[in-house]
């Protein structure tokens, strides 16, 4: 193959040019966290609309019919002191030796610095995190961590929740997303234009830069959808003033319905790529594997 | 059964002989073959009779694809084993007679050019023009759709947008975005108030709103009050081919585009840094109001969207 060369030269040079890229970005300012902060928009995750208290004056839940926002005390109906004595165990047991065990980002071996400070970052993430597998990380030093089987359940993990939440209260709390009302035309609108830059029109998922991925979106549970939107993992960026909780409801309705059980007449989807990725496989193997059938059947063997 | 060395050699099948072994099938019993390729036969027509009925009863594409297929299938098994097994198992050749025109053919061809013909075409003048007008009118009117699928005339939208001096900053929905809406690292599309009336607004007016700090960022010199309350603002066209640079990854503060991977740097005016993009994406100068919302100081400084003209 006479183009094999400059294939690989092409290829050496893109893959130089990413590491460039990635090593003028590594050093480039990320942005300050959101501690204490919260949209002011009554209708986007922040508790200041249907806000309910407790005997104290604590915000222990608030929203509208598309989305409620509850601590983890109030969403298991236990109470939050119980809670937050079993999630300083389990907290400390499955995630201070990164995070620190002051949950601030400072574990007392390894490098300050290199885990996230989990203080004020309210439930939702906490929440997200550990219930899509992600965390406890199987590798804390790889780019990315990957959706997993979680290994720590529902209940557990809100109570981590509610602990480290009790070190410093923030916002948005664990959401509950309701979808009797949810406009799927609506979803798909606000996909295309929010979520589909980097997850795709199909929600598969695609590669970015630097190692790094937008994963998947099938079959998603609804209130890691609602998470994710609102207080943006990782390298994804959160939507907070721009999208309403009847809004989030929408794509969450999209995004759980047509997106994670998608209309494959063919009876395959092939990742969804189009025609191109559909021509090259009904060619490639539906023609080849005919005209070799063909040739072998009729082949000739004189003797 | 004749042995390898008595068919090896092709013979012609004009005067090969009935008993030749050429003409002989190569199916020791074809009687049993011919039954064999009969079932062939009915159970593809059997499956195509399935189709039909599937076709009125139950129309799944599996249902549908396995009885057309299978029927396709076994009907062409069966005519390739006719072919091998009952047709006469050669080789043959067939020699091709001569190419060349015999030399009566060929002087009754001049003649009849040059002694009747000459005169007969040379009178179609008229006929002719008429021919040559219709192609030439048709050549033209061809080009029309090709011209117009051009689509419209780009006008003042190389240099401009909608975007305007005190132009208020609205969401998809319409709804004006106030200084309070977004939380640092929050991404949006943005639009210029009154864009669902425009025949640009979703195309060029696009911007990414980012969020990258709660006070005020200088992107580049020169830009000091373009980013109040650590909103910033880009032209969503990609400086390379056009496509909407819509993935912004927070953590390495960096905008992608989908297209060709192109990556420009938030916190320094979109710089480019990867990728094909000649240009970094234009920056849009925003001012907070009295109110809180968040405005355009003007258009953008410098076209959006990829190059033109010398524009490269």
């Amino acid at each position: 193959m006479k183009n094999l060369p400059r294939l690989l030269a092409a290829s050496a040079v893109a893959l130089l040019g990413t590491a460039t890229a990635f090593v003028s970005t590594a050093s480039a300012s990320k942005p300050s966290p959101n501690v204490g902060l919260t949209t002011a928009r009554p209708d986007a995750g922040a508790p200041n609309s249907g806000v309910v208290t407790d005997s104290s004056g604590q915000i222990i839940k608030y929203g509208s019919s598309a989305i409620t926002y509850q601590t983890p005390a109030q969403l298991l109906g236990v109470s939050a002191a119980q809670l937050e004595n079993l999630g300083k165990a389990l907290y400390m047991q499955n995630c201070s030796s990164c995070h620190g065990e002051a949950a601030n980002g400072v574990p007392a071996a390894g490098t300050p610095g290199a885990y996230p400070n989990l203080v004020g970052l309210g439930p939702a993430v906490v929440d997200f995190w550990i219930e899509s597998g992600r965390m406890p990380a199987a590798n804390p030093t790889t780019v990315q961590a990957l959706r997993a089987k979680p290994v720590i359940s529902h209940a557990n993990a809100l109570a981590i929740a509610a602990w480290v939440n009790s070190l410093q209260a923030g916002y948005p709390l664990v959401p509950q997303v309701n979808l009797s009302n949810a406009s799927i035309s609506d979803g798909a609108a606000l996909f295309a234009l929010n979520c589909a830059a980097c997850h795709t029109i199909t929600g598969g998922g695609d590669a970015l830069a630097d190692g790094t991925y937008a994963p998947s979106l099938h079959k998603i549970p609804v209130n890691q959808i609602v998470e994710a939107i609102r207080t943006g993992p990782g390298n994804m960026p959160m939507f907070t003033g721009n999208l309403s909780d009847a809004q989030v409801r929408d794509i969450v309705a999209y995004v759980s319905g047509p997106i994670s059980h998608p209309a494959n007449n063919g009876g395959l989807g092939l990742g969804g790529l189009g025609p191109v990725a559909e021509g090259f496989i009904g060619l490639a193997i539906g023609v080849g594997v005919l005209a070799l059938l063909g040739f072998w059947v009729g082949e000739r063997n004189n003797g | 059964m004749a042995n390898a060395h008595e068919t090896e050699t092709p013979v012609s099948i004009t005067t090969a002989r009935s008993d030749d072994p050429h003409m002989q099938p190569l199916a020791q019993n074809p009687a049993r073959v011919e039954v064999v390729i009969a079932i062939l036969f009915v159970l593809g027509l059997i499956c195509f009779g399935l189709f039909g009925y599937a076709y009125w009863v139950i129309a799944k594409p599996w249902t549908l694809g396995a009885t057309i297929g299978s029927g396709l299938f076994l009907i062409g098994v069966g005519m390739v084993a006719w072919g091998k097994y009952l047709m006469p198992r050669g080789p043959f050749v067939e020699e091709r007679h001569a190419l060349a025109s015999t030399t009566q053919e060929r002087d009754a061809m001049s003649d009849a050019l040059q002694n009747r013909g000459a005169r007969l075409i040379g009178r179609r003048k008229a006929l002719g023009g008429l021919l040559g007008g219709g192609l030439g009118v048709f050549g033209i009117v061809a080009a029309f759709p090709l011209l117009r699928s051009l689509g419209p005339l780009p006008k003042g939208t190389l240099f401009h947008t909608d975007w305007r001096k005190g132009s208020y900053i609205v969401d998809q929905s319409g709804r004006r975005v106030h200084e309070d809406d977004l939380l640092v690292s929050s991404i949006a599309t943005v639009f210029p108030e009154g864009f669902q009336d425009t025949d640009n607004g979703q195309a060029v007016d696009q911007v990414v709103l980012i969020r990258i700090s709660t006070s005020d960022v200088v992107t580049r010199k020169g830009r000091e009050t373009w980013g109040p309350k650590g909103y910033v603002a880009y032209s969503k066209l990609c400086t390379h081919l056009g496509c909407p640079v819509g993935l912004y990854e927070q953590q390495m503060q960096t905008l992608v585009c989908p297209c060709h991977q192109s990556m420009f740097t938030v916190n320094d005016g979109a710089q480019q840094i990867f990728g094909p993009a000649p240009r970094p994406l234009p920056q849009l100068p925003l001012y907070i109001d009295a109110e809180g919302y968040l405005r355009s100081q003007s258009d953008f400084a410098e076209p959006v969207g990829p190059g033109f003209w010398e524009r490269g």
